[in-house]
């Protein structure tokens, strides 16, 4: 009888209706403590950001083997020209929309992983980023690398942030899931009611893991706002690179006691038109980055801070005639900072030994790159987040 | 209650050619842009302005319609193509192709699933979206061939890039009026030569592609697997004789087979409401037609929380599960929800104070408070709109469960 009950009340629920119902009784009141102010990260505390890139950057019009004949001949519709590169070695150059990156790695900065991507890379959009954001080539895993970090770590909705409202699958854990902060500010419920939300953000016995994730969110908010609240500027237009650093920056100035942060773009999945759209795409996010670092280098974290660009894949070495490049494979990490050894790291894939379906091979596997994050600057064994794991790639 | 139940199956499963409700909706005439006047112009901006006013008709007419619906399965079931099909305007720009995309996706929400990829396959909005109109026979583009396979029809995996390859061969020829949405077929830019797809070779174009994709019994697996996912579990996987309601491609079959099976009384099965069903849902039981709002506001919100009609964030569609249950998102459900609650019709809560939180389940089809719940909402019963805010930002209401 009670599963017709549950069964009915589904459907409605399905549809957006109404139906029948049962209980209540009584719970205590817990007062929220705010983290933040009562707990600045120590100093020098190593911190990650990461830049998630969606849509599969084109990773040879990003660092440009700009001297190589056959780049010039395979996509000779969209290879960038001499004026459209600024070089760092003869073979090598960045795209010129990308001029604080290069001038950051002129200032040994940057470290350039070449070739990442991993064993029988998915052309998929959505199978590769689960891939990376799981780290898990062979879908095994379900959750997210940072998550599974979190899930080790004592409970905090600080531990790691994301920017927007949709927690990217990398933040999701078993047990923890990272906080959100939207750059058009933290607006706590006001009138009557806000007094007593906080106290349904308390997870109940009878809650579905669902359920208590949504329980999790309330008081998420109420931690972050009452202790970010201030601190987030308002922003009337949104999601732009620029605005969502911006965000980090100023908490991380703030001293809030985050270790991993991830902001995001969408919109690198050039088929046709490739050379406007990405040149645009990667203006947005150098300006961003260039502005971070800037800020960053104002306050007393400099050293600390450490970001990760990175893509699903990066694309078709031959372009197709709507002037754009189809799914491809292997492409550079970047990593910027400070603290940073700057500099090549992994080898150039050849633009002529290609994979049967012309796309570039792998040189580094992006768990190492992952690796080296986890063991320099989250002082986490990497096999306890990546199980059976143990390459390391050190840029620090 | 046995037969309770049925009768509730019937009414949700029930749908007709006319819908009453939905039909009380003024039509949307959405006029022809054309293309955009020269960059710098002075002209620019009024274009603009016109093209972002028919953009957000379109999406308030769609909620609109969601609300008003008589038979609630068929905008569900639209919605759940829509996600499907994902194609967003934040591409597209043009509503008008967007539109008539839309109703391509409810004349088949129900029907037959090929004729319906038939259809879409020579969809203005979608072969703009996935560059087909740049699809050339001396070089393929991949993009609507690999999607069309991998998103929409058989799933990662079910093919090679070969067959990618030979189906963006297939798919040449067609062109795309992105003013209208209308494609048509110039056979002499259409690859006419024999290729090899899925282990068929012979000359294929657009409608036999789709047919060659849609007889696989990965497509069944598929299409089993995608509304399970969004109807049932995001966690489990169907049994494996759901996929024999779908052996003819009719979808209603489907969708009544899941509906009956055991799975919808199994409280393991749970989904967080994305936050269009969520908000449609506060609108249906606060009798809110979403268009009384603030139109703006709402959209703003909707956007926010990362789920606003015509513009799913990329072609896999809708993000899923613990993603939406952010304190982001909780925070502009708090705003939605107050604002509906403000001019909504409470009178289901006119009940005597020892019965009002129990009526509030039921009006909002909450199967049981929890304690912490319960004692919230006992709280405030006092005050109806206070309750029925308080009840709508329960955890309990984010979650299907």
């Amino acid at each position: 009888m009670i599963q017709c009950e549950f069964d009915r009340r589904r459907f409605l629920q399905w549809m957006g209706a109404s139906a029948f119902a049962t209980l209540a009784t009584q719970l205590s009141f817990d007062e929220l403590a705010s983290a933040a102010s009562s707990s600045p990260l120590p100093t020098n505390t190593p911190i990650l950001v990461l830049v998630t890139l969606y849509g599969g950057n084109d990773g040879l019009n990003t660092v440009v083997p700009f001297a190589d004949p056959t780049y010039q001949s395979v996509r000779s519709n969209i290879a960038l020209t001499s004026s459209q590169v600024l070089p760092f070695s003869d073979s090598l150059a960045f795209n010129a929309s990308m001029p604080s990156i290069s001038a950051l790695y002129a200032q040994n900065k940057v470290a350039i992983v070449q070739g990442v991507s991993y064993p029988n890379p998915s052309l998929s959009h959505f199978s590769s980023m689960a891939i990376w954001q799981s780290a898990s080539p062979t879908g095994d895993l379900t959750t997210g690398w940072i998550g599974r970090w979190l899930d080790r770590q004592p409970h905090s909705p600080f531990n790691a942030i994301g920017i927007g409202s949709t927690v990217p699958p990398s933040m999701i854990g078993e047990k923890s899931v990272a906080s959100m902060v939207d750059v058009g500010g933290i607006q706590l419920p006001w009138g009557p009611v806000a007094a007593l939300l906080p106290r349904m953000g308390r997870p109940s016995a009878s809650d579905v893991p669902l359920e208590a994730a949504a329980a999790t969110s309330i008081t998420d908010l109420y931690a972050t706002g009452k202790a970010l609240g201030s601190l987030v500027p308002k922003s009337p237009t949104g999601s732009t690179m620029a605005e969502q650093l911006a965000v980090v920056s100023t908490l991380i100035n703030a001293n809030v006691p985050t270790r991993v942060w991830e902001v995001n773009l969408s919109s690198f999945d050039t088929h046709a038109g490739e050379q406007l759209d990405q040149n645009a795409l990667l203006a947005e996010v150098d300006g961003a980055i260039g502005a971070f670092m800037t800020s960053i280098g104002s306050g007393s974290r400099s050293n600390d801070v450490t970001l990760m660009v990175y893509s699903e894949f990066g694309r078709r070495v031959m372009s197709n005639a709507s002037d754009g490049t189809d799914h491809g494979t292997s492409a550079p990490v970047l990593l910027v900072g400070d603290s940073v050894q700057g500099g090549l790291y992994g080898d150039q894939p050849s633009l002529s030994n290609l994979d049967v379906n012309g796309n570039l091979l792998v040189t580094t596997d992006f768990r190492s790159v992952y690796g080296g994050l986890l063991h320099d600057l989250l002082a986490t064994p990497v096999g306890d987040v990546i199980p059976s794991w143990n390459s390391v790639l050190s840029v620090h | 209650l046995e037969r309770g139940l049925a009768a509730t199956q019937a009414t949700v499963l029930e749908h007709g050619l006319r819908d009453p409700g939905a039909e009380s909706q003024a039509a949307l005439v959405l006029p022809i842009l054309g293309d955009f006047p020269p960059p710098n112009t002075a002209a620019s901006i009024p274009f603009w302005n016109k093209m972002v006013a028919e953009q957000d008709a379109l999406t308030s007419w769609w909620l609109d319609r969601m609300y008003l619906s008589d038979y609630p399965l068929t905008e569900r079931m639209t919605w759940f193509w829509h996600g499907h099909w994902a194609t967003a305007l934040s591409k597209v720009l043009y509503a008008v192709p967007m539109q008539r995309q839309n109703n391509t996706l409810r004349t088949h929400a129900l029907g037959n699933f090929e004729d319906m990829a038939k259809a879409m396959v020579v969809d203005g909005a979608l072969n703009y979206w996935l560059d087909n109109e740049e699809n050339y026979l001396t070089s393929p583009n991949e993009n609507l061939a690999r999607e069309l396979m991998e998103l929409m029809t058989l799933g990662v995996n079910k093919f090679t890039q070969d067959d990618v390859t030979s189906a963006a061969r297939a798919l040449t020829g067609y062109t795309t009026n992105i003013f209208t949405g209308a494609v048509g077929f110039n056979p002499t830019q259409h690859y006419s030569k024999p290729v090899s797809i899925l282990g068929a070779t012979r000359e294929f174009n657009a409608e036999s592609l789709v047919s060659l994709i849609v007889s696989k019994n990965e497509n069944a697996k598929f299409i089993t697997d995608r509304l399970w996912f969004r109807f049932v579990s995001g966690t489990t996987k169907p049994p494996n004789t759901l996929v024999s309601s779908f052996s003819s491609r009719e979808i209603e079959p489907l969708v009544r087979a899941l509906v009956a099976s055991s799975a919808w009384t199994d409280s393991a099965n749970s989904l967080a409401k994305a936050p269009v069903e969520w908000f449609i849902g506060a609108c249906r039981a606060l009798r809110v037609r979403p268009s009384h709002l603030n139109v703006s506001n709402t959209q703003w919100a909707l956007s926010q929380m990362g789920q606003i009609p015509f513009n799913p964030p990329n072609v896999g569609g809708w993000p899923f599960g613990q993603a939406w249950l952010s304190g982001v998102s909780f925070q502009y459900r708090f705003e939605l929800a107050q604002s509906a609650v403000a001019v909504g019709d409470l009178s289901p809560l006119s009940v005597p104070k020892s019965r009002m939180v129990q009526a509030c389940a039921d009006w909002l089809g909450v199967a049981e408070w929890s304690r912490r719940t319960g004692s919230v909402l006992s709280s405030v019963t006092d005050s109806p709109s206070e309750l029925a805010l308080a009840a709508l930002l329960s955890p309990e209401y984010a979650v299907s469960a």
